[in-house]
């Protein structure tokens, strides 16, 4: 068990820059997610403390000490990867035990033992039963845990995953999210886990960096990254529905302000939070304009007129969930997204009032796209 | 627009394979259908052989009530998208959707019309210049779906058209597509193997797994009164609980744990001929009541072993006895791992099935004799 620190650290390939200027530091026992999109320089940040590639610049340190110069072995470091390479001709129980046996090993376990140490992780992940097997006699999600298996069979410093349950199914993914979870407080291991599910991320971690085009945007507790984004781009990342990310032009009048969406669609801001506006707003073509970010549960929508600040909007189309609805309107730049608390039967075009629960209200400066794509 | 009806069909693979088994349903005109099942359920074979690509082994398949077995696809008139789009890659956005019109001898101001109309629908507009490589992956969907549905067809047959979209492009692809269907009323016929997608869209929804149609109904029949336990299981997630029950009296279930057994209320009742036997007892994980504290003797005890959070909501995972349990809960819930926090399940969440059989066992009052 170790801590980690990365300390300023770069990577580039060729002109593009992987991973730029990244500083964190994962506590001996965290669960520790590191989240983004494709090309965040994810997998590059899990590498580079793996030892499978080497900073342009920056330190690395696992434990006390610094391990830039030192080999992936050297490090102590376990890996699982999303594409599980079992070995087809092994049986599951040799597939597990094998990097017990690498002859780089300094300790050599008596079959006893191995086999001792074998089912103690099968056992954990649900698959002491299937030890005789060959792995293509396996699902998809047997081989996987499998392949986690063996990446946490020996007890090296540090586990580094990378999206090592990504393609599994819906319902075989929830299942693993908890075998995983539960594997590492029982362990109380320290993970590095690399997703671009922010799903994963919030099940799992004690704390979630979100990296942007190799930047870090956030780090934070589940509870901080989802309640309080730091920016337009994680609150898109994180929620589904994604956050509604409008813009608009602030407008004084009789004391009042408002958020001016569009020619006949304007939106009160509430005089308690007038104040975060000025923080965000720019000026484009000399109007001062901001962007407010609401989630779909807070969006209020309703055949009657809640309150005051109310707002009214034709339905563009309505989608269920078992027991909610998702209704959406279009808007000239981008679609308004609710999620109502009961399923609800509007037909489109039909004008029905909504309400932002303002207490759910965030302001952010633009800095991401989101046209109707 | 047609109103499609499939009677007792079947398709036999060579070699004896039955992929679907006396299927029964129909689509009424104008109505969104969805397929639903898991891999290898037989709902791509039954949407092909209503698309014509498949032939009908045995059975019927009526498009407003006259015979098509033996029409070729073109003479059904349907259109088809498929999960790949297959776009022209040559052509402009404007040519690709035109294709299937101008194929079919349209006169040009006719097709520019009906192209604008679609585009205009689909978001398309300032697309129709450029080239299918030049367009997100979002948008290129968009344009197989125009194109699939220009031709004023018959019948719409989309074999999950979603399933490698981004899920945050889905949330707003789902809504256009059922705009679409709105605005043109066309009968649509969807398969997927994503219950969550099928919810979201269909008006009905055929259920299938192993060939075998398991039960139709609108989303309100299949998630409140599921047929058997595999339907039960496949819509939701986290899945349907299933754990051990025992029937006490017609009306009222009970479930060991710790101690003692809990007793529950039903909804409806169970046949006289159950009393004292073993069921399963089906409950959703967001409808399980969760209390710090034991109520008049008569919640169930719980461990939780696992919390995940999942922003809104949370996950816990909790043993009775052996039995694991996932429970949904709200953010604001307090629970910590190693806490024993008690279960209720109120009488119109509960759900019980025949062990052998795996057919619902709950019959409501108001149905009987």
């Amino acid at each position: 068990m170790a801590e980690v620190k990365v300390e300023n650290v770069t990577k580039s390939y060729g002109r593009l820059v992987a991973v730029n200027n990244v500083s964190f530091s994962c506590k001996d026992g965290e669960f520790f997610s590191i989240l983004g999109p494709s090309g965040a320089g994810k997998t590059t940040t899990l590498e580079l403390i793996a030892g499978i590639k080497k900073p342009d610049s920056g330190e690395i340190y696992i434990g006390d000490s610094l391990v830039n110069d030192l080999s992936p072995q050297e490090r102590d470091v376990a890996m699982a990867f999303e594409k599980y390479s079992l070995y087809p001709h092994f049986s599951v129980y040799e597939n597990i035990a094998f990097p017990l046996r690498a002859p780089t090993r300094k300790e050599k376990l008596s079959p006893k033992e191995e086999r001792k140490k074998v089912e103690e992780i099968a056992n954990l992940l649900g698959i002491g039963e299937l030890l005789e097997r060959r792995p293509q006699h396996l699902s998809g999600g047997q081989r996987q845990r499998v392949s986690l298996a063996r990446a946490m069979v020996r007890r090296p410093k540090i586990y580094l995953l990378d999206e090592p349950i990504a393609h599994l199914d819906a319902k075989l993914k929830v299942s693993a999210r908890t075998t995983l979870k539960r594997l590492a407080d029982k362990l109380g291991i320290t993970i590095i886990y690399v997703t671009h599910d922010y799903k994963e991320a919030l099940a799992l971690s004690d704390r979630i960096l979100i990296l942007r085009e190799g930047r870090i945007e956030q780090i934070g507790t589940p509870e901080e990254v989802y309640l309080y984004p730091s920016s337009d781009f994680v609150g898109r990342l994180i929620g589904d529905p994604p956050i509604n990310l409008i813009d608009g032009e602030v407008i004084k009048k009789d004391g009042k302000t408002f958020l001016k969406v569009e020619e006949e669609f304007s939106i009160q801001i509430r005089q308690a939070l007038v104040g975060l506006t000025e923080k965000v707003a720019w000026e484009e073509d000399g109007r001062r304009r901001i962007r407010i970010g609401i989630r779909p549960t807070y969006v209020k929508v309703s055949k009657e007129k809640l309150c005051d600040t109310s707002f009214q909007l034709p339905v563009y189309a309505v989608e269920h969930k078992a027991d909610s609805s998702i209704v959406s309107f279009e808007l000239k730049d981008t679609f308004l997204i609710a999620r109502t608390e009961q399923r609800v039967d509007w037909r489109m075009s039909e004008k029905v009032w909504l309400d932002f629960d303002q207490e759910h209200l965030h302001f952010f400066k633009k800095t991401v796209d989101v046209s109707k794509r | 627009m047609s109103r499609v009806d499939a009677k007792h069909i079947w398709k036999i693979y060579q070699g004896g394979v039955e992929a679907v088994k006396d299927a029964t349903f129909h689509c009424e005109d104008g109505e969104f259908l969805a397929i639903l099942g898991p891999s290898g359920c037989g709902k791509s074979s039954t949407l092909r052989m209503i698309a014509g690509l498949e032939e009908i082994t045995r059975g019927e398949l009526l498009f407003d009530g006259k015979l098509v077995n033996h029409l070729s696809p073109r003479e059904r008139n349907i259109a088809l998208a498929f999960e790949t789009y297959a776009l022209y890659a040559p052509l402009t956005i404007y040519e690709n959707i035109a294709f299937p019109l101008k194929a079919g001898g349209l006169k040009g101001s006719e097709v520019n019309k009906k192209v604008k109309q679609i585009a205009e629908m689909l978001d398309l507009t300032d697309v129709l210049r450029r080239k299918p490589a030049h367009l997100s992956g979002g948008q290129q969907q968009r344009v197989s779906l125009a194109r699939a549905l220009i031709r004023d067809p018959n019948v719409s047959l989309l074999d999950e058209p979603l399933s490698h979209m981004d899920q945050r492009v889905r949330v707003v692809l789902r809504a256009r597509i059922r705009r679409i269907h709105d605005e043109l009323k066309d009968t649509t016929i969807y398969v997927t193997h994503d219950q969550e997608e099928a919810i979201s869209l269909a008006d009905r929804i055929v259920v299938m797994d192993l060939g075998v149609i398991q039960q139709m109904g609108t989303v309100d029949e299949l998630w409140n009164q599921p047929a058997n336990k595999f339907v039960a299981g496949f819509l939701g997630e986290p899945a349907m609980n299933f754990l051990e029950g025992r029937i006490e009296k017609p009306q009222e279930v009970s479930v060991a744990g710790g101690e003692g057994r809990a007793s529950f209320q039903l909804s409806g009742e169970v046949e006289e001929r159950y009393v004292g036997r073993e069921v399963t007892l089906g409950i959703r994980p967001q409808k399980i009541l969760v209390f710090p504290n034991n109520k008049e003797d008569k919640l169930l005890p719980s461990l939780i072993e696992v919390i995940e959070p999942l922003g809104e909501s949370k996950i816990l995972t909790a043993k009775l006895d052996e039995t694991e349990l996932k429970i949904v809960t709200s953010r604001e819930i307090e629970a910590q791992v190693g806490q024993i926090m008690w279960l209720e399940f109120r009488p119109e969440d509960i759900h019980l099935f025949d062990k052998e059989t795996e057919n619902a066992l709950i019959k409501k009052l108001d149905e009987k004799g």
